[in-house]
């Protein structure tokens, strides 16, 4: 069998022209179908981490509470901090970090200039990371101590034409939907280097709370950021476990029957219809958040898949040709080793070994390629202000493919290849040696 | 003469304490809120808003209302700009949707928005209890022009209402809202509503001109104009969901 494969492997190299494009075919398929699964591949990773800072946690703890005379308007609070504080530490959840904000989306105002922008009111103290990947141009943390100071973006900043000193007029809603208005300094202008940045304004909690009729040391999020992100599921099913036992939880994981398309969405449309009294725990992973982008990675995957598939129907009926041709001009050769005693399967062996060598050296080949041009594409900085931003990775377009993916499609190329060249590798096996030695090309 | 003109200062005296008086308050805001409840019969108007805003061109805003106000309902249908024309809100109890004519979809809004871009929130077209929402925190006299007003500071008592603090500036010799004063939680003067004009609809009087001022934003203003009010019977149809994607074909 070695003999057969080392003749399959010359009579490759004999017809280097044709081999090499036959193989270019098979490695631009892999090449594209490769750069796809990897950009797919970096999709969910990128998206992840930039909302994972963006939201500052992987895992996250919300309160919902029911108001208003009839108990149908709902307001997000969380007012016992002590009781998630404990239940995390009991759930042994593996924390980097844990972070309590308040928000809300409003309106800035500096002499006649207006932006809505969203708001995080952030412990600043403790939220160290903030601090490490926020880096202001202007201002310092310092001012910060101020207890109305907000760090805006550089570019929020220059809409609003405000220096750090200025004082900025805020227009919002309550937690309970009432209008407010209060009054920030501006303490930073911070550099548009991340999302971190141009999203979002940072405000101390303790004033937001009061812009938001939050009493003190109540808040409306916490998020825990772990220390490995493959961690996130089985850290909120412990969390909620431990919850469970003595808070008011709404279900997780769990689809309902009524058209909702994810668990999240289920949890959400629950809310709407329960009534409870008191704080009302959601337990929610950045996963949850991130569903329907999990949903077009699937998506992008099997168009992928399609697009492999119809590229190496065309490349198998040029194999399929060409291994044909490839029999008629070695019918005398084939018809030799036939009578020198090569077997039928020996036969038909040897061109399934010249088409899987084709199909493994042209699929390397595109890996290859692929991974040069993925390094020259990530090579080019697009910039944070980018729309693509919360895609890329500081800037840049990355990309990831999983090792059982390309594989697979390797399998799935040589399965593929072997197939187109089945046909004509039996019909060269079936020849009769005198016919074949008879023949005349 | 000195004697007529003594006379006169003891009048003047005499009469002083009773145009001093405190008013009845409670009474005033019951009959500010009949004023503007039309229960037992639908109400129906158009309301052109005329939106400014500084360093942009002037909009103009059409809508005509329908109002039950005894099952607390009313559809806003937008009919001018073109860009809007179909748009709509519905309110039942205390739940709006807003229709949007283009992707044909209902999504939930509030009570307390804004109208399309304008100063005016659904809460101004609509019905309102200054009794039942708000408590009088104090009662002063002023001036508005050269009418003599009653000015009414009015502390939420609920978190339902937009604002938690208002002042009416209300006229003494009959129950019109000539100026109102909107406070956010902070106490910060959030917007002033001028209501120049008033127009009797079915023996009430309902401000036909009003002026709403952010103050906020300086320079940002809406004026708001009803004609064609009526209080004529409405179908019942025309307060569903229904009506909105109807009106649309």
């Amino acid at each position: 069998m070695k003999t057969i494969a080392n003749i399959a492997f010359r009579n490759l190299s004999r017809q280097k022209k044709r081999s090499v494009l036959l193989g270019a075919a098979i490695a631009f398929g892999v090449m594209i179908v490769t750069l796809i699964n990897g950009f797919a591949g970096a999709f969910v990773s990128n998206v992840s981490d930039n909302f994972s800072y963006l939201l500052a946690g992987h895992v996250f703890v919300s309160g919902v509470e029911k108001t208003g005379a009839k108990l149908d308007k709902e307001i997000e609070v969380i007012r016992d901090d002590a009781v998630l504080t404990a239940a995390l530490k009991d759930a042994g959840v593996p924390a980097k970090y844990v972070t309590r904000r308040s928000d809300f989306d409003g309106s800035l105002i500096f002499e006649g200039k207006k932006v809505f922008h969203s708001i995080a009111g952030t412990d600043l103290a403790n939220e160290r990371f903030l601090r490490d990947r926020l880096v202001l141009k202007e201002g310092s943390w310092d001012n910060m101590k101020d207890p109305r100071a907000i760090v805006l973006s550089d570019k929020i900043a220059g809409k609003l034409n405000v220096q750090v000193g200025d004082r900025i007029l805020v227009s919002l809603k309550t937690a309970a939907g009432q209008n407010n208005a209060g009054e920030f300094v501006l303490a930073g202008i911070s550099f548009d280097t991340g999302i971190l940045g141009s999203l979002m304004g940072y405000a101390n909690i303790a004033y937001v709370n009061e812009l938001l009729g939050l009493a003190s040391g109540e808040y409306m999020t916490m998020g825990i950021m772990l220390d490995d992100i493959s961690r996130t599921e089985r850290s909120a099913t412990a969390l909620y476990d431990r919850m469970k036992a003595s808070l008011q939880l709404f279900d997780r994981g769990v689809k309902d029957e009524k058209g909702a398309t994810t668990p999240f969405m289920a949890m959400m449309r629950k809310q709407n219809r329960e009534q409870w009294n008191g704080v009302k725990y959601r337990v929610f992973t950045l996963n949850d958040i991130l569903a329907q982008v999990q949903q077009i990675v699937d998506a992008i995957n099997i168009a992928a898949f399609v697009i492999l598939v119809v590229l190496f129907f065309i490349v198998m009926v040029g194999i399929t040709n060409t291994f044909r041709m490839v029999m008629y001009e070695r019918i005398r050769e084939i018809g030799t080793m036939r009578a020198v005693g090569v077997q039928r399967g020996e036969i038909r062996s040897m061109f399934l070994y010249e088409a899987l060598f084709l199909a493994i050296g042209g699929a390397l080949a595109g890996i290859v390629l692929a991974l040069v041009a993925m390094a020259v594409i990530s090579f080019f900085n697009l910039g944070m202000d980018s729309p693509l931003f919360i895609i890329l990775k500081n800037g840049h377009l990355s990309f990831r493919v999983p090792p059982f993916q390309a594989v697979g499609n390797v399998l799935v190329i040589a399965v593929l290849t072997l197939a187109a060249a089945f046909f004509p590798a039996r019909n060269a096996a079936r020849l009769d040696p005198a016919v074949a030695l008879r023949t005349l090309k | 003469m000195k004697r007529f003109f003594a006379a006169l200062a003891l009048a003047a005296l005499a009469i002083a304490p009773v145009f001093s008086q405190a008013p009845d308050v409670s009474k005033i805001l019951r009959e500010l809120d009949d004023m503007g409840d039309f229960s037992g019969r639908d109400f129906s108007a158009v309301y052109t808003i005329v939106s400014q805003k500084p360093g942009e061109k002037e909009t103009v805003t059409q809508a005509r209302m329908f109002r039950r106000d005894g099952r607390k309902q009313f559809v806003l249908l937008i009919v001018m700009p073109e860009v809007n024309k179909g748009q709509g809100y519905l309110r039942e109890d205390d739940n709006v949707w807003f229709y949007d004519s283009g992707s044909r979809k209902f999504s939930h809004s509030s009570i307390k928005e804004n109208i399309q871009n304008s100063e005016a929130k659904n809460s101004d077209l609509t019905k309102r209890s200054l009794l039942d929402d708000y408590g009088v925190a104090a009662t002063t006299e002023g001036t508005i022009g050269k009418y003599p007003v009653w000015v009414i500071d009015l502390k939420a008592k609920n978190t339902e209402v937009s604002y938690e603090r208002m002042k009416l500036h209300v006229r003494k010799d009959q129950n019109m809202i000539l100026k109102e004063e909107d406070f956010s939680v902070s106490g910060r003067l959030m917007r002033t509503t001028l209501f120049p004009k008033y127009a009797d609809v079915g023996g009430k009087l309902i401000p036909s001109q009003i002026l709403i001022i952010d103050e906020l934003n300086p320079g940002e203003k809406s004026q708001l104009t009803l004609t064609e009010q009526s209080v004529a019977a409405l179908p019942d149809s025309v307060f569903t969901k229904a009506f909105l994607e109807k009106v649309n074909k």
